[in-house]
């Protein structure tokens, strides 16, 4: 597959929330300098604790009162390390979410160390479009954003690394309004023990025009998070 | 100047191809799609006016900068910041013809100027929209003619000035063949990096060593440039930068002095400040009294004052002395209430950071359902010579990070005939 068909596999024309695909790992498919292989190829089970298997997952995401209809009105925010938000959201498909990739972080200069490895959600993308090809979605499916954790990873031991993390921003995400007028009212972010700086300085906007934000780490049942105070960038 | 639709039945190709192939890796911002749906033509005389300004502009620009480095105790009215103001005593060694000068004008069309245009600003430090100005308007003609010869029309004849190739005969010009050059950006922005790639790739395929970086991988000794990022390490022929000076100070290199005065080639030399703040036009007076020429300037950019004297007067805007894109700046009814008053509550705390400018009335083209766009036309000056057009257009005056790229070609064939 092409570049570019890989990318339509992921955001098919005309579908809802697919403008907000962005290109970037998809440009580099192809293109890759480092040589590996992602060899863990299965989607990962969505269950959290105390949950059996075979839970529909308005039950398994189920908190007190929680019902089928609650989570129709709901968007995901997939935030997990690098290839392992890419299979999360492919899972999600197979619940009805539509999975969103909007990772933003570019490949480093040949040569050299860099602060997050980037190629590897972008070979994750490739190899999960042919799962992501096999689940039938409704034209407006909610959406579940696939985010790399690692992207904040921007330590250096010294300046001959390159940084390429990278920060989500408000832009990268519809608005609050937009959201509310497709109907979503609740946002849950899946993945880390809390909610990653850059997602929450976005929330606040979120939670202010009355939309509920709950979090999990991918373990624990869901729970409603306050994210009123608005963090600093680093 | 008017807009041409780009064909409904082309039109998700055509978004698809130049995210693929022309470097648009953010072709939505929130919740608008940042690429527009028309292609702004304009006649080969507005072309022919407008390069012709350009050329002017940057004449006026660049002979201004070079006076004012030579005497750099009358740079007092451009309220440079404290770190700057120490920096540019380094650049005492600027020799334009060791590097690329490299500038954008953004030129408006205007009811109630002489000659129906106005400039709102000069891109004097990193201007960007390199493949928006190359490639972009290549993916257009393809789209549109197309569509025409589908439906048995005939084809309308465009063409353009492609900045790509204008900025390589530039490079050409001063770095040697097969020489080493750095593109310095910001490497965790990808809208940076997209901008640098397109440059990259059309410098790899020259024949040059391409190296993407950020400001803290080049080292400087003996006033010549050299990477130190991993595996990179060496001597440099040249810098690209995309990084603005002004931040800077916010990303603290250690070495960042030598870029003030290095001489290894560089695009742009940061001599490139003194017309990047607004509040260059404060220092006018002063140039013209020493034989400096700003005559193109006044007659194109709307008066321009500082805060305290704008008070009580009608008709002015607000803009940052450093602001980008368009942010930042009071057009009433471009904004929500809450944004015009959060800037206001700003200009009133910090009035020494912005500059007040007399609003010009843009006016809008017409789309083909009727609705009204306001064109900002940027038009590129490389080495004084003028190199090609990055417009975007916005339903509201004030042209932000919320308006659309637009394609920009001129009436008439020319060796990008398609």
């Amino acid at each position: 597959m092409t570049a570019k068909e890989v990318y339509k596999i992921w955001a098919p024309t005309g579908k809802k929330w697919v403008d907000w695909v962005r290109p970037v790992p998809f440009v580099g498919i192809g293109q890759y300098q480092k040589a590996y292989g992602i060899i863990n190829q299965a989607l990962p089970s969505i269950q959290f604790l105390n949950q059996t298997e075979n839970d529909e997952l308005n039950t398994i995401l189920g908190i007190n009162g929680w019902e089928k209809e609650y989570l129709e009105h709901t968007a995901i925010i997939v935030d997990m390390s690098g290839d392992q938000s890419v299979g999360y959201g492919v899972a999600m498909a197979g619940y009805g979410f539509r999975p969103i990739p909007v990772y933003n972080g570019t490949l480093e200069q040949q040569g050299a160390r860099a602060t997050v490895d980037n190629q590897s959600v972008g070979m994750a993308l490739e190899l999960m479009a042919k799962e992501l090809q096999k689940i039938s979605l409704a034209d407006d499916a909610r959406p579940a954003f696939l985010l790399d954790r690692n992207r904040l990873n921007r330590y250096k031991l010294e300046d001959s690394v390159y940084d390429n993390s990278w920060d989500v921003y408000p832009q990268d995400l519809p608005s609050p309004d937009y959201l509310l007028d497709s109907g979503i009212e609740n946002i849950l972010v899946i993945g880390g023990r809390k909610i990653s700086r850059d997602v929450k300085k976005i929330l606040v906007a979120h939670q202010k025009k009355g939309l509920k934000i709950f979090h999990t780490d991918g373990y624990e049942k869901p729970r409603m998070q306050l994210v009123w105070k608005m963090p600093s960038w680093d | 100047m008017r807009l041409v639709p780009i064909p409904t039945s082309e039109y998700e190709e055509y978004r698809l191809n130049l995210m693929f192939d022309c470097y648009k890796w953010d072709p939505q911002f929130l919740d608008n799609n940042t690429v527009a749906k028309y292609a702004l033509v304009i006649t080969e005389e507005e072309h022919r006016q407008i390069s012709s300004l350009t050329e002017s502009l940057d004449r006026e620009t660049r002979a201004a900068e070079q006076f004012l480095n030579n005497h750099q105790e009358l740079v007092g009215p451009l309220k440079l910041t404290r770190q700057l103001r120490g920096d540019i005593g380094h650049m005492s060694n600027y020799n334009p013809d060791m590097h690329i000068r490299l500038t954008r004008y953004d030129f408006h069309p205007v009811l109630d100027v002489e000659g129906g245009w106005a400039i709102s600003e000069v891109n004097s430090d990193v201007p960007g929209g390199f493949a928006e100005a190359s490639l972009m308007p290549l993916a257009a003609i393809e789209s549109i003619n197309r569509a025409h010869i589908s439906q048995i029309m005939e084809k309308e004849a465009y063409h353009i000035v492609s900045f790509g190739d204008v900025m390589l005969e530039a490079v050409k010009k001063k770095v040697k063949a097969g020489g080493r050059i750095m593109l310095v950006h910001c490497t965790c922005y990808s809208d940076d990096r997209q901008v640098m790639q397109f440059m990259g790739d059309r410098l790899k395929a020259e024949g040059y060593q391409v190296i993407y970086g950020a400001v803290e991988h080049v080292n400087f000794k003996d006033k010549k440039a050299y990477c130190v990022l991993d595996g990179n390490k060496g001597e440099l022929d040249a810098i690209f930068r995309f990084t603005p000076l002004e931040w800077f100070k916010d990303i603290k290199p250690k070495r960042w002095q030598g870029y003030f005065d290095t001489e290894t080639t560089s695009c742009n030399h940061p001599v490139a400040i003194y017309a990047q703040t607004k509040r260059f036009p404060f220092i006018w007076d002063v140039l013209e009294a020493n034989g400096i020429s700003m005559s193109t300037w006044r007659s194109l950019l709307p008066e321009t004052i500082d805060v305290k004297s704008a008070a009580g007067r009608e008709g002015y805007i607000y803009k940052p002395a450093y602001g980008r894109v368009g942010d930042g700046i009071s057009i009433r009814e471009a904004l929500d209430i809450k944004e015009y008053e959060k800037i206001m509550k700003d200009v009133g705390r910090h009035p020494g950071r912005y500059v007040a400018q007399k609003k010009f009335a843009s006016i809008p083209l017409k789309g083909e359902g009727g609705e009204e766009y306001h064109v900002c036309l940027g038009s590129y000056a490389i080495d004084g010579a003028h190199g090609g057009y990055y417009a975007r257009v916005s339903s509201t005056p004030r042209i932000d990070s919320n308006a659309a790229d637009i394609p920009v070609l001129i009436e008439g064939g020319g060796s990008y005939d398609r």
